[in-house]
């Protein structure tokens, strides 16, 4: 029971971690994607995956979500919003709020209610020298932060795009490495076999080795009885010719070369 | 105790995000479109508690305006400086009163 509730508070920390960095990382996109670009080549879209964004409730009519402005709202005079001239326009015409303004200031100016002191010839100074710094430096400086946000979002983009083509590669990489190991099983087919032919030279190898062996074995025996029956064969001839001889008496020598002679005799004339 | 917390309204599900510049509880008319009649209940129906969140929502309108765009200019600095200087004029104004050029005027 302890374990089961260990592994459910292990689980919901690892859930919680995983939505708290999900939703942080939508989050992330989320301001890549509210941004409004001018130039039509980027896109704007959610690419959050938090189940709050995709939530059956969701009203987007009432509330779409919130886009960051490229433009401020625009002011006139340097501060005094549009929006004041365009509710006194339909009464007053174009030049309503300046007169306005005048009479006000002028009011103000004529009842002492606004007391052009020694603090008010200084306000006129520093104004002056503000508006001077705005329209001569703003520019410049506009542009130049403009560059750099410019410069960071496009490391934004760059980052995601860097990511889903390294996370493609590696894709690439993995099927890759799938049809390696593949080979690798053929590779072991080879080696199986490579080994297999090895045992069976050797197996034949060995085999030849007895043939001869045994042929060996076996001419030697049959040149052991060949010599044995030369040699019997040698000495019974030996030792029968040595027994003839020795029984020719010299009678019988002498008989019998006579007996030639008188052939070769007898021979001679007809030849 | 509220401060700090989303207000007891916003339900992400429905709404989306947050925007701090949006009043998520119900809508009522709008003060401009209010008939004289019904103005005693319009002034009932106020909330005295949600002031805070009032100039909560109408700091961020202004935020999201004029600060926060990509390419704001000199404008939302300006509208401050001027803010800046009606406020401390109203507070410094007894003082001013004395500092006057002329005893009497039309």
């Amino acid at each position: 029971m302890f374990r089961l509730s260990k592994a459910l508070a292990v689980s919901s920390v690892g859930i919680k971690k995983v939505v708290t960095e999900r939703t942080i990382l939508s989050l992330n996109v989320c301001l890549c994607a509210t941004v409004q670009e001018v130039r039509p080549l980027v896109l704007v879209r959610p690419t959050s995956t938090s189940a709050v964004q995709r939530a059956e409730q969701r009203d987007e009519a009432n509330f779409p979500r919130p886009v960051r402005p490229v433009e401020p709202g625009k002011v006139r005079l340097g501060f005094v919003p549009e929006e004041w001239f365009q509710f006194l326009y339909p009464k007053t015409g174009v030049t309503g709020p300046y007169v306005l303004g005048l009479g006000l200031t002028t009011f103000l100016c004529s009842k002492e209610i606004y007391v052009m002191e020694h603090e008010y010839y200084t306000g006129i100074s520093i104004l002056l020298m503000v508006v001077y710094a705005v329209k001569k430096f703003g520019p410049v400086i506009g542009q130049t932060l403009d560059k750099k946000i410019e410069d960071i979002e496009q490391s934004w983009r760059d980052y995601r795009e860097g990511s889903i083509i390294q996370v493609k590669e590696s894709m690439e990489k993995e099927k890759e490495a799938q049809l390696s190991a593949k080979g690798q099983d053929m590779l072991f087919d080879a080696k199986r076999e490579n080994v297999a032919l090895q045992l069976e030279a050797a197996y034949r190898e060995r085999l030849a080795r007895v043939h001869s062996e045994v042929k060996k074995r076996l001419d030697y025996q049959l040149e052991v009885a060949n010599v044995k029956t030369r040699l019997q064969q040698k000495h019974m001839v030996d030792w029968i010719v040595k027994n003839v001889k020795g029984s020719i008496t010299p009678a019988q020598e002498a008989a019998t070369l006579k007996q030639c002679m008188a052939d070769l005799k007898a021979l001679a004339p007809k030849a | 105790m509220g401060f700090g917390e989303y207000p007891p309204e916003y339900n992400a599900k429905i709404h989306g995000p947050y925007d701090p510049a949006r009043y998520y509880g119900k809508a009522d008319i709008p003060f401009g479109q209010v008939k004289l009649g019904e103005l005693g209940s319009w002034v009932g129906r106020r909330n005295m508690s949600g002031i805070p969140g009032a100039v909560s929502r109408a700091f961020w309108r202004w935020n999201h305006k004029y600060m926060l765009p990509k390419k704001t200019g000199f404008a939302p600095f300006a509208q401050l400086m001027v803010g800046c200087m009606i406020v401390f004029y109203s507070i410094n104004y007894g003082k001013m009163v004395h500092h006057r050029n002329h005893k009497y005027h039309w």
